[in-house]
């Protein structure tokens, strides 16, 4: 090889370095459009958001220890576990797999230099901070969302729940719905537009797929929840009429819409796991994914059948049996297409060579709790069973299995896996292994003996419980658990803060993964990519001979656009070279729409609609500042 | 391998160039794509809510007007043809033509804009929104549109003001994105006056 491409001191790179270069500095912060920047930006306020709501759930189960307890008044009880909820869902682990994860590595992955549209990527990020400072100051005056993270009403209307507690979530919500919106949009078009020349969609990788899946499931959830909680709003703060009865209401609106919403996201929620675990597991089982297409078609069923199955919350409602026979049959079809990813996942690590370092053990993990939460979900496609265990533990016991076990495991097995990426470092292995072996035990014994305690009949969301039921034991080790689970929790934190400091140099790639985020330097370079690289297959880094041809296109100035701010675009399907554009630099302007934004709401909030026109009003200023300056100008 | 620089080209030329649709396109209409959700969701709530009602109008609330809403919304969906026009003059390089056709069809959506709140608010006085589910439903319908075609209008304004200064590439995207977002506010306004005729029924 002449030339390596990730020569920093060759004329071409040292001109990208200053074309792509942002101003240094808190400045640079707020106004940054890079999709890494923006990434880390997201990264570091879900894991702020993560610590809150794991707080929230350790004071639920310190208060539920025991039986009788008085840790916590049932008014803060309840404003916790809708906080935890909300929390968990809305500002942890969708942000950080789309927003932290998918912003720093789909361009990484696909050979691109940004996201599409660059300056709407901040916004996203600042709308979902606005979203969550938000919510959180409620909670914090003592407003906390109290009605449950499904809210439903007629417990959530004023009625029954006169305070402002439902209105900060409602209104967080709506604005979080609009940063998802954003984000999701840019990732479709990113996906489509931004490969780099070569990579046809079947040359995508799999991780991608993941995120154009959750994309989609997004652009068309969203907007159900968004009207829901619009109806919501105008039911609370000027008496419309939409859920009560007498009136030509219906409370069960409420629950369609928001289910309509809320079962896509629960594959929005795990869909990036599945990324993330195709991501890892042929990395550390040295070989391809077997099934590579049927697991891409997979990645993209979950996401669309997971429209066709929302009243399978709602058996307990008193629907027409005929409606909740074919929502059990629906349910039952997701099946399919989780196995075949399941079955991928194993094959191709028992047809490899594993290496149980510590991401691949998380990937395990998740595995594990996947599988077992995927067979309690089944259960509930048997409609009688479903109504002898609505809202009991039991329920609560099958969905932390997936949302924490399944989509939260690989989300802490790809902090270990890329961290040698963003920071440069090795992170330390030994004391990720413990923190994973703490996890796993952790969550373990947290959610496993929620099923027992549920088939005996422990409702959730009691602030507390009698004596002589048999829940008592239960109870504790649940407990217990979820104080060895924040253990590995806070050990995983321990080892990436040491890490970044103290670990060994990492080099460009230290695991030898296959996808185009490990051609480069870490940390990756403000522009990504020297050369647009060449792509011929899915796993492009293994692929040795388009590497040493990069580096000959460096030499000739081939691929380089180092001339301006700009990256190529390609075909939809075909991944063939069409244009070069100009991408968008730093701008002021999405922190300030959001700012406005935020304000508006806030305003709702205090029923000051005049104040809340003139703040939208300059959202629709801020717009125009925005798009006064164009790429081609920077 | 041809590489076209086509922010630096004339605009309309790079657009002829191109072999795929560009980035905003797609943007615009992944956009338009999740709109249409949520005025489908509305729509759906809109039919949910009749069908659990026997009277529809409910009794004491008028029908809906239908004529003259009818004669708005064809005026309406006509400046869909003004808009398409607008952004084929300025495909073609003909930049006033592009902006003298955006400011007929201000003029006329803000006419279109004006009756119809005057409507909207004599609807309000004759029955309140928190009146019955019906009322809620019908005003929070109407107020989702109008406040699309303000949007839309806003893009129209802001693309007359920027063709002051001539056409640029990234200028001529976004006029074909407000062409679409116009098309996709039409058919919304057809479907809300759908909803009217079948009310008035």
């Amino acid at each position: 090889m002449a030339v390596d491409v990730r020569a920093p001191e060759h004329p071409r790179v040292q001109r990208l370095e200053q074309v792509w270069e942002e101003r240094p500095g808190i400045l640079g912060w707020l106004t940054t459009v890079d999709h890494k920047r923006i990434g880390l930006l997201y990264f570091f306020t879900t894991l702020a958001f993560f610590g809150a709501g794991g707080i929230e759930a350790l004071l639920i189960r310190t208060q539920l220890a025991q039986p009788e307890s008085k840790v916590l008044a049932p008014d803060t009880f309840n404003e916790l576990f809708t906080t935890h909820g909300v929390t968990m869902i809305f500002l942890f682990v969708i942000p950080m797999t789309t927003g932290a994860f998918g912003n720093y590595l789909v361009p990484l992955m696909i050979g691109s230099r940004d996201m599409a549209f660059p300056r709407m990527n901040a916004l996203s990020y600042w709308l979902f901070l606005g979203s969550g400072i938000f919510i959180y100051i409620g909670l914090f005056m003592g407003f906390g969302p109290n009605a449950g993270w499904f809210d439903y009403v007629p417990l959530a209307l004023r009625h029954f729940n006169p305070g402002p507690n439902v209105d900060f979530y409602a209104l967080g919500l709506i604005l979080n719905g609009v940063s998802s919106t954003l984000a999701a949009i840019n990732f479709i078009v990113t996906i489509f537009k931004l490969r780099a020349p070569g990579m046809s969609l079947n040359r995508m990788p799999l991780f991608c797929f993941a995120m154009l899946a959750v994309s989609l499931a997004l652009i068309f959830a969203l907007p159900a929840l968004t009207i829901d909680l619009v109806f919501l709003e105008l039911s609370r703060k000027v008496g419309f009429q939409f859920f009560i009865p007498g009136n030509g209401g219906d409370p069960l609106l409420w629950q369609h819409l928001f289910w309509l919403f809320a079962h896509p996201e629960v594959y929005i929620i795990v869909l990036p796991a599945f990324g993330i675990a195709t991501s890892i597991i042929p990395t550390f089982a040295k070989r391809r994914m077997i099934a590579f297409p049927l697991v891409a078609l997979a990645e993209l069923l979950v996401a669309f059948i997971g429209f066709g199955v929302w009243a399978h919350h709602m058996f307990a409602t008193g629907l027409p049996t005929i409606t909740l026979v074919f929502f059990a049959a629906a349910t039952l079809m997701v099946v399919i297409p989780s196995t075949i990813q399941v079955y991928a996942w194993t094959m191709t690590v028992s047809a490899g060579r594993p290496e149980f370092r510590a991401p691949l053990l998380f990937i395990g993990g998740f595995i594990v709790f996947f599988v077992m939460g995927g067979l309690s979900g089944i259960m509930f496609a048997a409609i009688p069973f479903d109504q002898a265990t609505t809202d009991t533990y039991f329920v609560v016991a099958h969905f932390h299995f997936i949302i924490f076990g399944a989509a939260v495991f690989p989300i802490l097995g790809g902090m270990y896996y890329w961290f040698p990426k963003v920071t440069g470092r090795l992170y330390h292995e030994g004391l990720a292994q413990l923190s994973f072996w703490l996890a796993f035990v952790g969550t373990a014994l947290t959610f496993f003996p929620m099923h027992i305690v549920g088939l005996i009949g422990m409702p959730r969301r009691v602030y507390t419980y009698p004596h002589g039921l048999g829940w008592d034991s239960y109870n504790l080790i649940e407990t217990i658990g979820s104080y060895i689970l924040a253990a590995g929790l806070l050990l995983v934190a321990f080892n990436l803060i040491y890490s970044r400091f103290s670990g060994a140099p990492a080099g460009p790639d230290p695991f030898h993964g296959g996808t185009l985020e490990w051609t480069i330097p870490s940390p990756p370079p403000h522009y990504n990519f020297a050369v647009i690289p060449t792509v011929s297959s899915a796993y492009p880094n293994w692929d040795e001979p388009d590497r040493a041809v990069d580096a000959g296109k460096l030499e000739r100035g081939e691929l380089t656009y180092e001339a301006g701010h700009e990256t190529p675009t390609s075909t939809v399907r075909d991944g063939v070279f069409d244009e070069v554009v100009d991408m968008p630099s730093e701008s002021p302007w999405p922190v300030t729409l959001a700012f406005f934004a935020a304000l508006a709401l806030v305003m709702v909030l205090i029923s000051h609609y005049a104040i809340a026109g003139i703040f939208l009003l300059l959202v629709l200023f801020s717009l125009a500042g925005w798009h006064w300056k164009e790429p081609q100008e920077a | 391998m041809s590489v076209i620089r086509s922010m630096h080209a004339p605009p309309g030329r790079a657009d002829r160039h191109r072999i795929a649709r560009p980035n905003g396109w797609w943007g615009v209409v992944v956009f338009i794509a999740t709109e249409a959700t949520l005025f489908g969701t509305i729509f759906g709530s809109y039919f949910y809510l009749r069908f659990r009602t026997a009277a529809w109008p409910p009794k004491g609330i008028p029908d809906p007007a239908v004529t003259v809403p009818a004669i708005l919304t064809a005026v309406l969906v006509a400046t869909s043809l003004v808009v398409q026009l607008a952004f084929w003059a300025g495909r073609a390089g003909r930049v006033r033509a592009a902006q003298w056709l955006l400011v007929l069809a201000l003029i006329v959506q803000g006419a279109y804009f004006g009756i119809q709140m005057h409507l909207f608010l004599d609807d309000l006085d004759k029955f309140s929104p928190s009146g019955s589910a019906y009322a809620s439903i019908y005003f929070t319908m109407l107020g989702a549109h109008h406040a699309h075609v303000v949007f839309g209008m806003f893009l129209e304004l802001f693309l007359v003001l920027r063709l002051v200064a001539g056409l640029t590439n990234y200028r001529l995207i976004g006029l074909q994105a407000t062409t679409f977002y116009w098309h996709f506010v039409n058919v919304l306004a057809l479907c809300v006056l759908a909803t009217q005729i079948y009310a008035a029924l």
